[in-house]
């Protein structure tokens, strides 16, 4: 009886501790995020920092993204046309390409792909900055590291990715405008028209807000875990771990969320 | 007459059930080269460190010139506070996506860096490379010059040859007391290495079990009675 009375004592206490570091690591992060605000307003931005990211994030991706817009945008047609050929409804198929590139793929997958590649490499490279005591150097050279390293990736972040999802989108649709012109014996003139005419603001707006959005979360991620690390190279290969899975899941949540308000609007 | 630059009263640092520094008292007098030693683990790193400003004490305070307490510094003051210091780092921490000119350029803004290259023995032609592409001995060669070109009120040195093979480990040590006593810089160097406490200490400080054990001039390190800090200084001769 006392032994079952201390092991659920001890489970309760097990649970509190998780909660509780639950609840910090969220201060934290919040934290991380006033202080970014806080200095950007009040300090210096370092121009070149940011166009060099901007580069590093936004074009240096660009391949990713067409790569993965182009097969996605086939894979659409071709299962739509699937699906709309058993109750002939094929002319639909341009329509519900560029709704679902424009609005949900084009940017959830540009952000997946970018957290693999630039949110990880924030990451290792901050963290690694971190444990080798460059940061340490940068603020006793009268060097703010929030504004050094931080801000100028987050905002590359939240510039470049809806300018990689743009040109995902083109990519995308282009992909099925491929399928259906090369494959499926569609007129491509009507294809196009049909893709045009159908598209609105809205379906590409929305699109674009979540890309803005993906970007912030995975460079702040990417920064916040770095800028985190412990330890020497298995804390950097950590917070790497941790900034890719991190982002991934909140790239799908707020995707779900953004969702959800503009199905309202 | 000695005079008192910075003052350690009793500082008290612990990471969660670990304490460690428990209430240790230091001065460092100016125009003085201080030598902190003891066992890797003692706290030597985290001492100085929160001399500098870059780590929180739980409690005491550290006084410097007419602050007195740097704990309480905001954003602002804390910056300008750091950048009285120059540290050597254990391990240079150059930023490594960066050529040494423009690592230096962190310290100054000047354009030549001849006269500061030549003083800590590198040739010019190092000024275009990247860190990754020097040796360990060379990198802290640079991480030296940073650390002076800003003529800091005081250097820090932390373990400057460790990790050096003994050749490299004199060279340097010859080279920090050229600079160090030549202009009579405010020095604190964290090391293990009695070479170094012996090339250019003034004073020691041996560290252990949080508290200073014991202080004393350089030159009469040999006579102290101190027990454990004999059995340091024979363990790693
Ligand atoms: N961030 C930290 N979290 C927990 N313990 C730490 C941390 N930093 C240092 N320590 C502990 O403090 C002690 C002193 O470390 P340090 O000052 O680096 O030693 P050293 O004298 O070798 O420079 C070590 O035992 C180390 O484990
Ligand atoms: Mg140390």
């Amino acid at each position: 009886m006392t032994r079952l009375l201390s092991s659920a004592l001890a489970l309760t206490k097990r649970l509190f501790k998780i909660i509780f570091s639950f609840f910090h690591s969220i201060g934290e992060i919040v934290d991380f995020f006033l202080n970014c605000v806080k200095y950007s307003i009040t300090e210096k931005f370092y121009v070149n920092i940011f166009l060099k990211q901007f580069l590093k994030i936004g074009f240096n991706s660009l391949p990713v993204v067409g790569l993965t817009s182009i097969f996605t945008g086939m894979v659409l047609a071709l299962q739509s046309y699937t699906g709309f050929s058993r109750f002939s409804a094929e002319s639909a198929i341009p329509n519900v390409v560029v709704l679902s590139i424009t609005r949900e793929l084009a940017p959830v997958l540009a952000g997946l792909m970018v957290a693999g590649r630039s949110g990880a490499a924030i990451a290792a490279e901050i963290g690694t900055m971190k444990v080798t005591e460059q940061i340490d150097a940068l603020k006793t050279l009268s060097t703010n590291p929030f504004n050094y390293l931080i801000i100028p990736r987050i905002l590359a972040g939240i510039i470049s990715l809806p300018l990689l999802v743009i040109v995902g989108d083109i990519i995308g649709v282009m992909g099925g405008y491929l399928i259906c012109v090369n494959l499926l014996n569609f007129n491509p003139t009507v294809y196009l028209q049909n893709t045009y005419n159908f598209v609105q603001f809205i379906d590409v707006f929305s699109g674009l807000v979540k890309a803005s959005v993906f970007g912030f979360l995975i460079t702040f991620m990417g920064c916040y875990h770095g800028f985190n690390a412990k330890g020497g190279a298995q804390g950097v290969g950590q917070s790497t771990t941790y900034s890719v899975v991190s982002s991934s899941i909140l790239i799908l949540l707020m995707n779900y969320i953004i969702t959800s308000f503009f199905f309202r609007l | 007459m000695r005079k008192k630059k910075i003052i350690v009263k009793n500082i008290y640092k612990s990471f969660k059930d670990k304490v460690v520094l428990n209430k240790l008292n230091l001065d460092v007098y100016e125009s003085e080269s201080l030598s902190i030693i003891g066992e890797s683990g003692s706290g030597k790193s985290i001492l100085t460190r929160c001399i500098v400003g870059l780590l929180k004490y739980d409690n005491g305070s550290i006084s410097f010139g007419n602050l007195n307490n740097i704990n309480t510094l905001n954003d602002k003051e804390k910056m300008n506070y750091m950048s009285k210091f120059g540290i050597l780092f254990q391990n240079s921490a150059l930023l490594d996506s960066l050529s040494i000119r423009e690592n230096l350029k962190f310290a100054s803004k000047q354009d030549s860096f001849n006269k500061i290259l030549n003083e800590v023995g590198l040739p010019n032609s190092i000024l275009e490379k990247y860190p990754s592409e020097l040796s360990v001995g060379m990198q802290k060669r640079v991480g030296l010059a940073r650390a002076i070109l800003k003529k800091p009120e005081v250097l820090i040195l932390d373990e400057p040859t460790t990790g050096l093979d003994p050749i490299i480990a004199r060279q340097i040590n010859l080279l920090i007391k050229n600079l160090v006593k030549k202009n009579k810089i405010t020095t604190i160097t964290v090391t293990h290495d009695m070479e170094s406490v012996y090339e250019f200490a003034d004073y020691v400080a041996f560290l252990k079990n949080g508290i200073i054990e014991w202080y004393g001039n350089a030159r009469k390190i040999n006579k102290s009675r101190n027990n454990s800090m004999i059995n340091f200084i024979k363990g790693i001769n």
